[in-house]
């Protein structure tokens, strides 16, 4: 046959033509609609048999129990606890996306050793037996005092071990980040001696004073907080917010009273100079004052009526006299402190100013009010054997009495201060004031172990990275330490087998307190962590263990307390904000973010607003009048002495005018993209101010101006 | 080289002008091709589309595209069922516009949809309560429609015409011309119609909501009776452009002046109706459901008063008023004027019906929305432009589109055949 | 089957706006319940797949007599004009990938069934609706914390809140294999209300007195006599809902003891708030 082009044609169409009547065009669309809901690199999550499991959260001080489900052994959401004694139900976000934790592209994967500018991967062996080689070479120089140790708490086992590793080691020089139970801790003390601290009982108060505290903004144990916050309307209860700012507290409160930025301590001795004036406290409940109750009463008398106040707080007189009827005659008032979370930096004044007004009340160790107990001290560790340089080195003076002052002290010291330093659940290169400094001391200790989880800000500046397990893959006790009124311990559990080649830090410092041998080793005769704390928690084991909680206390505590006012009676000057601008820069605590040392998850900072972050530029509050020229989403360039930032601007009417707010919880700088290098740190632009009578860092703000960018 | 498919007695430009005025456009045709390509696989992050803006540039081409290629359904209505027979004239390139147009249309919508494989879907799990199911059954029976109406203008190509079936096939298909003209005036009435009724239908969405009859809201008559007002406008725009750029006479005056005439009653009529709706949508819609009209005119950096008075006053009344009177009407200057007006008041009534229905805050906290375009959606959408300006120029110069054209230009000896 | 001879349901869900702390911790459990993606920007709100989400409202006064209130908004899930089902999204819906569940009340979304034209979006006043712009990506490892309850969305698709639909479709199958009729009001619960840390959410079946939902909201069953579009209007003073007027019939209803918060919730003319803000109902004084 001849084929030609006719009939190469005639075949061409005949084929297009059978082709088109054919099945094979509608299988092809089908097939690849078909392809387009099963596009292999969009997941299909496997199926299981489904679980559940209770823990409890450590990610803050407000320690809810969790019940994790899981498909087989994947957790795959975690949600509040129903009926457990701190949250009942309700989590917070930060705790319900934990899980992004355990995969964050920030975690630090096998132990790391940091050679020149970079970490290498090293085989924990040789990290344990790198550190403890160290130790051994500062012990033998003979100032084990030289050891110092920065975690986030004094509480718990983990914390224990790393006191008792310091002690039979040698040294004093254990620190905390300051939090709101470290303020508690330290109002206490001052007012009512040493190891005593406070709770209040929100639940129940008809009358809660807040200066500032934010409720429900993740200020204590957030959860129950705002179940107490919720429940208010329905207990006719008050809630009265004395703020610079219109927090979410101060909107959901049922009034708010502006303030100057730091004169709070000032409005709380104001209210009191009326309560006394107005013979509306408690006869009786003065009785327990010592230290000069009358020297205090002629004091605040003098220098903080009224009308005195009002030019000092910028509360009017008339609402000063109307809050202090109010507080000293609800049935069941409590004042409360701790700025935004409480755990930022405070002044002593201001704490025990407003503690006072809860003891002129009386409300002390009463329902619905403040309660004054011992700490509580529910783990039984064995006494501590100790040989001789560990005693001498043990009974040296420590460094500073705050973690600020062993910064301060190391970064003017031209000798060691610190030969090496263990940081556990802190990230001090990030959460204290004037961060740069901060990273300059941390960058001075000649050998810095961080037990981080994930490489953060402190991690990067160490010389060894000893990886925890995060708090969904090991066992821990987690006392609630946030000025709840009742205590209570939890128990995380372990829910996944460890994702990566990490190690409790329990079992980490009995591994280094191991390979120290001697003494040292004697005190850590324990296989693991967890058989450790089975044995330390002894008396509550088996409720931790069976019910996942232990409760030490509950209800108020019986008896009455001393109070001793002779802090306060000497009349301490108010902080002033560092630096001569016109402007004052506070710090804004946001529920949606993290201040602590670990950055918020990508879920959180999904919910973040874009009133507060931006693209990778932060957004300040500013009242328009104090703005002047200056746009709404605008540019701007803030300065304050410690240093200049470029922000975006958002007018709000809810900031008292002279003021700026900027959000804490950004600026990280890890390296996980949905969350990191967002804004800026706001302790890169606030300067630590150290209170006098307390060495207290109690830098409420910095003075800033603002100039359009 | 292709001056034996080229209408005999017809003069054209040489070959080589021809190919290189065409490689130019095909260079702009594949920076759409390009920008296409990346949102099929890419996806439509590509575009400047956001999730308050989930209906954007693309589909107000769509609405425009399908109303200014309404003067084919129009023409055909008028030349085959009125029998208006002056229209055979233009109809053949009115054809051929609306042709450009659907096919567009399809395409941009081919693009516009996040599951392009999936389209299909509108047909077989279609939704007969959804205005936009109606849209996409007429619309694809329509560029069907299209497509049968092009066909015998192809076949009269000379060489194609040379094959006995495809000339008699031509030929039977001029004769039944008016069954199509019907089907596609039916079509068009639902989909033009549809397409109104996409925005009228939103309750949601009290600038776009409209009362209306039955099922109809009244931008469903509203669009239908706009896309038949101002398609002619287009068509005639589009001829003068094709005029000018040969060079040459293609239509006769009387032709276009009554083309001009009939759009000019149809947008007198069309815009009396907008004016009712407006007022009453102004006055009693709105208000009901707790708006003012200034609510969709203020609080932003673009949407103001200034676009209702320009799409209804100056691109609808003025217009309309020039093309009803004889005297503005053959003044070729403001006929031009009124028909440029004209094109630009339908597009922006689409995309005032698209985009700022999308921008305006429904909720009392909720704040304006702008939008600018991606360059991939700027370039998908000319994309269309340019193949349309390739496919007249092509059917221009080898198919005979204007049956006036030899009558209107001096015949001239044909070129020797090379 | 016996559960469906059951009357319908129709679940819905009262935010007590002063209870909410606008902490967000509802945005979060309905993100990890529902498998949400995450991307490395997230602060471009209208291309954020949040199917919660809260928005911050104000009274628009100056300080110091600013107030601000926290107003979650999850699909509405409404019942459209006179409660039929023709809610504005599924009736626009060219393919059914959306639909309206008579014996639930709830809006659902088929993602292998939506192919991505967006006219829903258009179609809903509340911003309820999200479009998978990009292909959903997890970093390294994190794809295991996702559940099989709900399939990851493919790109180019629209999806929304589903009452968490795969909580009813347990809690039913629990029943039925139970050999009960129907599910218990606990059984069935979204993940945002069992998240929310102030208890401000409360989720039930808006036609069964018994629930604590009913018992609030207080739904009219008759069609509002001002405006025949709007059924179910609640009967409690205190209690509104978005978008009243266009007449969308939504099953989120919200509380607040506030005025201007509740004025906020809808558009209203130059003095038209006062006339009928004592309004709550037409049979409230029949009862």
């Amino acid at each position: 046959m001849k084929v030609d082009r006719r009939s190469f044609l005639g075949l061409g169409l005949g084929a297009v033509a059978g082709v088109a009547v054919s099945p094979v065009g509608i299988k092809l669309t089908d097939d690849s609609s078909i392809w387009t809901q099963n596009w292999p690199w969009t997941p299909v999550p496997i199926d299981g048999e489904v679980t559940y499991e209770n823990s409890v959260c450590s990610l803050c001080p407000g320690s809810c129990g969790l019940s994790i489900r899981k498909i087989d052994d994947r957790p795959v959401k975690i949600e509040g606890l129903a009926e457990h004694p701190v949250n009942d139900g309700g989590a917070c976000l930060h705790g319900i996306a934990g899980l992004q934790y355990l995969y964050d592209p920030a975690r630090v994967k096998t132990p790391l050793k940091k050679n020149g500018d970079k970490f290498e991967k090293i085989s924990w062996d040789d990290a344990i037996a790198l550190v403890a080689g160290k130790l051994v070479d500062i012990r033998k120089s003979g100032s084990p005092e030289k050891l110092a140790c920065i975690a986030d708490k004094e509480q718990g086992s983990v914390s224990g071990l790393f006191q008792r590793l310091l002690k039979t080691f040698g040294s004093p020089n254990f620190y905390t980040m300051p939090s709101l139970e470290s303020y508690l801790e330290v109002t206490a003390e001052a007012l009512h001696g040493e190891g005593m601290t406070i709770g209040f009982d929100l639940e129940n108060s008809d009358f809660v004073l807040s200066f500032g505290a934010g409720i429900i903004e993740g200020w204590g144990s957030p959860v129950n907080c705002f179940k107490a916050n919720a429940s208010r309307r329905a207990r006719h209860a008050k809630l009265y917010q004395i703020e610079s700012r219109l927090s979410n507290t101060a909107a959901n409160a049922d009034k708010w009273i502006p303030i100057k930025p730091g004169t709070e301590a000032d409005l709380a001795l104001g209210i009191c100079a009326v309560i006394l004036k107005n013979n509306l406290f408690n006869g009786g409940a003065t009785a327990n004052f010592r230290g000069g109750f009358n020297k205090l009463a002629i004091m605040i008398q003098k220098d903080y009526a009224p009308s005195k106040t009002a030019e000092i707080t910028g509360v009017k007189a008339s609402d000063i006299e109307k809050i202090a009827t109010l507080f000293a005659k609800a049935k069941m008032p409590v004042a409360v402190f701790g700025k935004g979370r409480g755990d930022g930096a405070q002044s002593l004044k201001e704490l025990a100013a407003v503690h006072t007004l809860n003891c002129l009340v009386d409300n002390i160790n009463k329902e619905g009010g403040a309660f004054v107990q011992p700490q509580s001290e529910y783990l039984e560790f064995p006494d501590e054997s100790m040989d001789s340089i560990a005693d001498a080195g043990f009974s040296k003076n420590k460094a500073g009495r705050y973690v600020n002052q062993l910064i301060e002290k190391v970064n003017e010291s031209s000798k060691p201060v610190v030969e090496a330093l263990f940081v556990y659940n802190a990230n001090p290169c990030y959460s204290l004031h004037d961060s740069k400094s901060v990273k300059q001391a941390i960058g001075k200790i000649p050998f810095v172990v961080s037990f981080s989880s994930f490489l953060d800000e402190t991690a990067k500046e160490a010389d060894i990275i000893l990886p925890s397990h995060t708090f969904l893959e090991r066992l821990e006790d987690v006392p609630s330490c946030a000025g709840l009124a009742k205590s209570v311990v939890g128990l995380t559990k372990p829910v996944i087998d460890p994702v990566f080649d990490t190690k409790h830090a329990g079992d980490a410092v009995i591994l280094i307190a191991k390979a120290l041998e001697g003494s040292i080793a004697q005190n850590f005769e324990w296989e693991t962590y967890d058989e450790c704390l089975e044995s330390v928690a002894g008396g509550i084991w088996d409720s931790l263990s069976e019910d996942g909680y232990a409760i030490i206390s509950e209800g108020a505590p019986s008896g009455s307390v001393a109070v001793n006012v002779s802090f306060l009676a000497d009349n301490p000057a108010t902080i002033q904000a560092q630096g001569d601008y016109e402007l004052t820069l506070i710090p804004i605590d946001n529920m949606r973010l993290i201040n602590a040392g670990i950055a918020a998850s990508p879920f959180a900072i999904k919910t973040v607003s874009d009133k507060v972050l931006k693209g990778s530029d932060i957004v300040v509050e500013i009242n328009p009048l104090t703005a002047k020229g200056l746009k709404d989403r605008g540019y701007a360039t803030l300065t304050t002495p410690m240093g200049t930032a470029r922000v975006m601007i958002n007018l709000n009417e809810g900031m008292m005018p002279g003021i700026i707010g900027m959000v804490e919880g950004l600026g990280h700088t890890f390296d996980n993209k949905y969350v990191s290098n967002k804004g800026i740190n706001v302790n890169d632009l606030i300067g630590p101010v150290i209170e006098s009578g307390s060495g207290l860092d109690a830098a409420f703000g910095i003075k800033v101006k603002i100039s359009k960018a | 080289m292709d001056s034996a498919l080229i209408p005999e007695g017809a003069k054209r430009c040489s070959f080589p002008k021809f190919a290189i005025g065409i490689a130019i456009v095909s260079a702009v045709v594949l920076w759409g091709v390009f920008a296409m390509f990346l949102c099929w696989f890419k996806g439509l992050n590509q575009t400047n589309m956001n999730d308050y803006y989930g209906f954007a540039l693309w589909i107000w081409a769509d609405l425009a595209v399908i109303a200014v290629g309404g003067g084919a359904f129009f023409t055909g209505l008028l030349r085959y069922i009125f029998k208006i027979d002056e229209l055979k004239n233009i109809i053949n390139f009115a054809v051929i516009i609306g042709f450009i147009c659907y096919s567009s249309a399809l395409l941009i919508l081919a693009i516009d949809i996040g599951q392009p494989l999936r389209g299909w879907f509108i047909f077989w799990h279609a939704n007969v309560h959804s205005m936009l199911t109606e849209v996409a059954f007429c619309l694809s029976a329509y560029f069907a429609v299209l497509t049968i109406e092009f066909i015998p203008n192809i076949l009269e190509n000379r060489q194609a015409n040379k094959v006995p079936f495809f000339h008699h096939l031509a030929h039977n298909m001029h004769g039944v011309m008016a069954v199509f003209a019907a089907t596609g005036a039916f079509l068009s009435f639902f989909h033009q119609g549809s397409l109104g009724g996409v925005a009228g239908v939103l309750y949601g969405r009290p600038f776009a909501v409209r009362e209306g009859l039955l099922i109809w809201p009244w931008t469903f008559f509203l669009f239908t009776w706009s896309a038949a007002a101002f398609g002619p406008c287009f068509t005639l725009l589009v001829t003068k452009i094709t005029e000018t750029v040969t060079g040459k006479k293609l239509v006769k005056d009387n032709v276009v002046h009554l083309l001009a005439k009939i759009s000019g009653w149809m947008i007198v009529t069309y815009i009396i109706a907008k004016i009712i709706d407006t007022i009453y949508w102004a006055l009693v819609t709105a208000p009901s459901l707790g708006f003012t009209l200034s609510h969709f005119y203020s609080n932003n950096g673009f949407y103001g008063y200034w676009i209702l008075i320009t799409e209804i006053v100056l691109c609808g009344v003025v217009p309309g008023a020039i093309l009803i009177m004889k005297s503005t009407r053959e003044n070729p200057r403001l006929r031009l004027i009124a028909i440029i007006l004209g094109v630009i008041g339908v597009c922006l009534n689409r995309w005032v019906m698209v985009l700022q229905i999308m921008a305006v805050p429904v909720m009392s906290f909720d704040t304006w929305a702008l939008y600018f375009p991606s360059w991939q959606e700027i370039a998908t959408t000319i994309l269309p432009v340019a193949y349309g300006i390739i496919l007249i120029a092509v059917a221009y110069r080898y198919l005979p589109v204007f049956p006036q054209e030899q009558e209107l230009n001096t015949i001239e000896p044909v070129a020797e055949a090379e | 089957m016996k559960q469906n001879n059951n009357k319908a349901h129709k679940f819905g869900m009262v935010i007590d706006l002063d209870k909410c702390t606008g902490c967000g911790s509802c945005m979060v459990s309905c993100m990890s319940e529902n498998n949400v993606p995450f991307k490395e920007d997230e602060s471009n709100k209208k291309d954020s797949i949040t199917w919660m989400s809260v928005y911050k409202l104000t009274n628009g006064k100056s300080f110091p007599d600013t107030q601000i209130v926290y107003m979650p908004r999850p699909c509405q899930h409404c019942g459209g004009k006179g409660d039929h089902g023709h809610s504005p999204c599924v009736s626009v819906c060219p393919a059914v990938a959306t639909d309206y569940g008579y014996d639930t009340g709830i809006v659902s979304q088929i993602y292998t069934r939506c192919f991505g034209c967006r006219y829903c979006m258009g179609a809903c006043p509340y911003h309820a609706r999200y479009f998978n712009w990009w292909d959903p990506k997890w970093p390294e490892g994190m794809e295991n914390y996702l559940s099989p309850d709900v399939s990851p969305r493919m790109r180019g698709v629209v999806e929304k809140c589903s009452f968490c639909y795969h909580r009813y479709q347990a809690a039913r199958d629990i029943a039925y294999y139970e050999g009960r009729d129907d599910i218990e009001e606990h059984e069935y619960q979204t993940a945002c209300t069992t998240a929310c840390p102030a208890g401000a959410i409360v989720f039930g079946d808006l036609n069964n007195p018994a629930h604590q939902v009913h018992q609030i909201v207080k739904p009219d069953p008759h069609p509002d006599p001002r405006n025949k579009h709007v059924v179910g209007k609640s009967r409690n003073p205190k209690v509104f809902r978005l978008l009243e007027r266009l007449g969308t019939n939504p099953k989120i209803y919200y509380l607040s003891e506030r005025e201007w918060v509740r004025k906020a919730g809808d558009n209203y003319l130059d003095g038209e708030w006062d006339k009928i803000k004592n309004y709550h109902g037409a049979t409230l004084s029949n009862d």
